[in-house]
């Protein structure tokens, strides 16, 4: 059953990422046609000199042969190079994820552990002042946009701190050139970042496993629960909680994408860098290869996220796993 | 039956008087439209965001007749003037009046934004529709084609086109409708399912009704409380979105002022005028916050099983 | 006559609601004795339900406010939360009407069963699982022990509601209170699910109150019958009098309106007229006198109390009071 439901989940899943591809590289085909690779540092080279640069990256060939070629090389984590400077896009790449995973996991890992008890507090005290309280700064938090959360808080509590000789958070990078590295150095670079990306999350989720603990609290089986004489405590957590969660799974799982395209302001506003950083740059500077690259690898995520979230799903829900 | 007993009723003296009360009947529309009026907060909130579109849209005459100045008129003499008279909320680093900027970038990323929803719905919506109209292999490969959409990850997307063409407000509007529309599709879709389970729609079709006027007549309607919610909500999030590309450079560029990219520079300067940071942002976080109120209070006001 | 084991005393029991307090339950009074089982039957809204619930304070978010629930020597409306616990599940159990819903979708069915014997008897989970699974058999469930281990989702409805009343008695509570339990379910099952209500309460002798709208599952199943209508009891007796020669009009009208096979083919089904009231605003006196095809003047100004008419049977009715009879076409 379970395997099953699994297959068809990937299959469907293959479909949806080669479709995404094509999609991709049809858009990016545009740059194709007029791309000079190099141009901006010399910007006197000759017309012959142009064409061959472009034959060398294969930029003439018909538009399926191009998508062909990349896509058999993508499969195999071959993404070309850069061309700006010539490494491999997998490596820039494989060099830079480490460091997203760190600042969106973290993110996310922060947003889990506050937004469940808010979530769940807001649920058992409807309509006190509390979870008025709480609402309204879940609500507030929603609207903030990220970009400008991110500089109020260099603003604050880097620039302003530094300015009155008091102890300041770093406001860029992952960790300091100068004697850093450190894990109380790369803390202290992460603090800000990580604060505003989970800021998001935590609005979201709360308001989230609030409605689902609402609408699993008015089920017929709570009632049940108390008529058979158990505590309230063990009514909420033991029956309520773990159907309540089972949404809130699969929204997790939809958030992986957001492990690297959703940090990506997050981490050009505070200079981190990751992959989100990484493809802004490159993008910047025409470095198509590696902007392809790195979409292809976000793309991947998503569908790969989908995926998980459908089998957890499956997983925590009898229903699916036993139908 | 009931209607021969009240007609019995009524003949017998008194009895209507003394008879059992009953509570007037209300249809949902109406229901549901006086439970989102009775949320002072929402309607608040929704009021305040038609109001920024007002001015947003009179901006040209809020430029003559209130602040009398032009979002391009620049000064020299006068840059990162603190609130006051004559520039009610200050001037940015080149003496550009912010208020009046603030009126003029409202018409740009309000006017994305609902230019966004418009088009997300439409196309949404229909997709929707259709494939959960018709299921089947249809529905399966319109479904396909909204996943392959949604999977493509947005920003990198916003990237791509925006180095490959400078954005204006209406091809932005569409870049970003391309990539939300799949998320009303769906939306539309599961409403649709579970409209259709409903006995009314096979009664209509068993007395010969097309399949678009079933669509149109009968299933919108009761798929448009969704697409309310969604539009709401909707126009806070473009909104957020739009402001960050626009603060990252992939969006509406300088000179022509919008809500984001009056941040871009701010930082900057910040020693200079802290008013550049805070007033764009609080513009943006009021606007979406109204989005937000408003949407959460027509989700409260149209879903039926919250009573 | 031994003690009864439940009391009900002029209960009360109100909700909120934006039209105004709704008296759900609008003084009950009513005992249950040891073994008998009692039936509670009247339309959808009348309070069966809330009465039931309201014994065991599960009422919420309605309120309490008036009346006694005497059991075993305590008054349940004022006992304390922890007490009440005590009681819920163990000394009174309660079974609900969709079994599909009323069971926990993501944990397997012989757990949920077991439940309550680790909650109330401290038994350690095998021992409960080994207790589960027995009274699964026992309530006609084969292979128990491998069906004990399936979710919810897998049995059939028949099954589910087995399952439901096997987890209400593996405590041997001295009441089983069944609410709607056959409604949900097809009429084949029906009728195999009251035969095995009726020969837990041979076998264990646990009490039972019966709560429908189906006067069919009370005939077979219930030795005293109650009638409810708009918060309130409107007669109450031995089934077999209360259907052979019913004191209120609300029941004759009720009996009446069952279609017979036996009828003519020709003749008119004879319905109740009118609508049941707005428990917010209730009519002035009985609450049934717009619908009542005996009522006199009385019946409008003042609530009829129920009192014994005939010799069994108690009815809240002027007229059947006062001996008139109640007969019509």
């Amino acid at each position: 059953m379970l395997v099953k439901y699994i297959a068809r989940r990937f299959f469907a899943s293959v479909i949806v990422l080669l479709g995404v591809t094509l999609i991709t590289l049809v858009l990016m085909d545009r740059t194709r046609g007029t791309y000079v690779p190099g141009i901006d540092l010399n910007p006197s080279l000759r017309p012959e000199d142009i064409a061959r640069l472009r034959a060398d990256l294969g930029l003439d060939r018909p538009f399926y042969l191009w998508y062909l070629t990349w896509l058999w090389g993508a499969l195999h984590g071959d993404f070309g190079r850069s061309m700006i400077d010539g490494s491999t896009v997998m490596s820039h790449i494989l060099d830079r994820l480490p460091n997203t995973l760190e600042l969106t996991g973290t993110a996310i890992l922060i947003g889990l552990v506050i937004s469940v008890p808010v979530g769940v507090i807001g649920a058992l005290r409807r309509g006190s002042k509390t979870d008025h309280g709480l609402t309204v700064i879940s609500v507030a938090g929603f609207a903030v946009p990220q970009f400008w959360m991110g500089l109020l808080l260099i603003l604050v509590f880097s620039v302003t701190l530094e300015q009155h000789g008091l102890p300041w958070l770093p406001s860029s990078g992952a960790y300091s050139a100068v004697n850093g590295g450190d894990f109380l150095d790369r803390l202290q670079h992460l603090v800000l970042p990580a604060t505003v990306l989970s800021f998001f999350y935590v609005s979201v989720w709360s308001r989230f496993i609030r409605s689902s603990m609402l609408e699993v609290l008015s089920q017929d089986y709570i009632r049940t629960a108390r008529a058979k004489g158990m505590s309230e405590r063990r009514v909420v957590y033991l029956h309520g909680l773990r159907n309540a969660l089972i949404p809130l799974v699969t929204l997790i799982g939809l958030e992986l994408p957001g492990l690297v395209s959703g940090g990506l302001v997050v981490e050009v506003v505070f200079g981190w860098p990751g992959i989100g950083k990484l493809a802004f740059e490159r993008a910047l500077q025409y470095d198509y290869t590696t902007v392809m690259g790195v979409t292809f690898f976000a793309a991947v995520l998503v569908i790969a996220g989908n995926l998980l979230a459908d089998v957890l799903y499956g997983v925590l829900d009898p229903r699916i796993r036993y139908g | 039956m009931i209607g021969q007993s009240r007609v019995a009723e009524l003949e017998t003296p008194g009895a209507a008087i003394e008879g059992a009360s009953t509570r007037p009947a209300q249809s949902y529309w109406n229901e549901s439209w006086e439970r989102l009026r009775a949320n002072r907060i929402g309607m608040a909130a929704g009021v305040l965001i038609l109001l920024f579109a007002l001015i947003a849209i009179l901006a040209p005459l809020f430029s003559l007749l209130l602040t009398h100045f032009q979002p391009q008129t620049i000064d020299l003499s006068a840059t990162f003037g603190t609130p006051g008279s004559p520039h009610l909320l200050g001037t940015d680093e080149l003496g550009r009046d912010t208020l009046t900027r603030l009126i003029w970038g409202g018409r740009v990323t309000l006017g994305v934004a609902f230019l966004t929803v418009a088009m997300s719905l439409t196309v949404g919506a229909g997709v929707g529709l259709v494939a959960g109209y018709y299921g089947g292999w249809l529905e399966d490969v319109l479904m396909r084609l909204v996943d392959m959409v949604l999977a493509i990850p947005a920003v990198f997307l916003f990237i791509l086109m925006s180095i490959l063409f400078r954005p204006n407000a209406i091809t932005l509007a569409m870049i970003i409708a391309f990539v939300g529309w799949g998320n009303v599709a769906r939306l539309v879709r599961g409403e649709v399912l579970s409209v259709k389970q409903r006995d009314f729609i096979l009664a209509t079709r068993s007395i010969g009704a097309r399949d678009l006027r079933l669509m149109v007549k009968h299933l919108l309607p009761n798929v448009l409380p969704v697409m309310i919610v969604a539009a709401s909500l909707g126009v806070g999030q473009i909104i957020l979105v739009e402001a960050a590309l626009d603060f990252l450079g992939l969006g509406i560029q300088p000179p022509t002022p919008s809500w984001g990219n009056m941040l871009s520079n701010s930082e900057s300067y910040f020693f200079h005028s802290i008013y550049l940071v805070i007033i764009p942002g609080v513009t943006i976080f009021v606007t979406v916050l109204a989005s937000n109120l408003f949407g959460n209070a027509a989700r409260d006001a149209f879903d039926p099983r919250l009573k | 006559m031994a003690a009864p084991l439940l009391e009900v005393q002029d209960l009360h029991t109100v909700f909120a609601t934006k039209e105004g307090m709704v008296k759900a339950v609008d003084g009950v009074s009513f005992e249950l004795n040891p073994g008998e089982t009692l039936g509670i039957v009247g339309e959808s809204g009348c309070g069966k339900s809330v009465t039931a619930l309201s014994i065991m304070r599960l009422q919420r978010p309605g309120k309490i406010v008036g009346g006694k629930v005497l059991f075993k020597g305590q008054d349940l409306t004022k006992v304390t939360e922890d007490e009440i616990r005590e009681v819920r599940g163990r000394e009174i159990a309660m079974i609900f009407q969709d079994p599909m819903t009323s069971l926990n979708p993501v944990y397997r069915t012989g757990w949920q069963v077991a439940e309550p014997l680790r909650l109330h008897h401290g038994v350690d989970s095998k021992k409960a699982m080994t207790s589960a699974i027995a009274m699964l058999g026992r309530v006609g469930i084969p292979s128990p022990a491998q069906r004990a281990r399936d979710y919810p989702h897998q049995f059939s409805g028949g099954m589910r509601q087995r399952a439901m009343i096997a987890m209400g008695l593996t405590t041997t509570p001295a009441v089983l209170i069944a609410d709607e339990p056959t409604t949900a379910l097809d009429v084949t099952i029906q009728a195999q699910i009251l035969d095995l209500l009726r020969q837990v309460n041979r076998e264990f002798g646990t009490a039972t109150i019966l709560i429908t709208h189906n006067l069919g599952v009370v005939a077979g199943m219930c030795q005293r019958v109650m009638v409810m209508y708009a918060g309130r009891i409107v007669e109450a007796g031995p089934t077999t009098d209360v259907f052979a020669h019913p004191k209120h009009p609300y029941t004759w009208a009720l009996l009446r309106s069952i279609p017979r096979l036996d009828a003519d083919r020709h003749e008119p089904l004879k319905p109740i007229e009118g609508l049941p009231p707005s428990l917010v605003d209730l009519p002035r006196g009985c609450a049934f006198h717009p619908r009542c095809a005996f009522k006199v003047e009385r019946c409008t100004r003042d609530v009829p109390a129920l009192l014994p008419v005939g010799e069994t049977q108690l009815s809240a009715c002027w007229v059947t009071q006062a001996g008139g009879e109640l007969k019509g076409a």
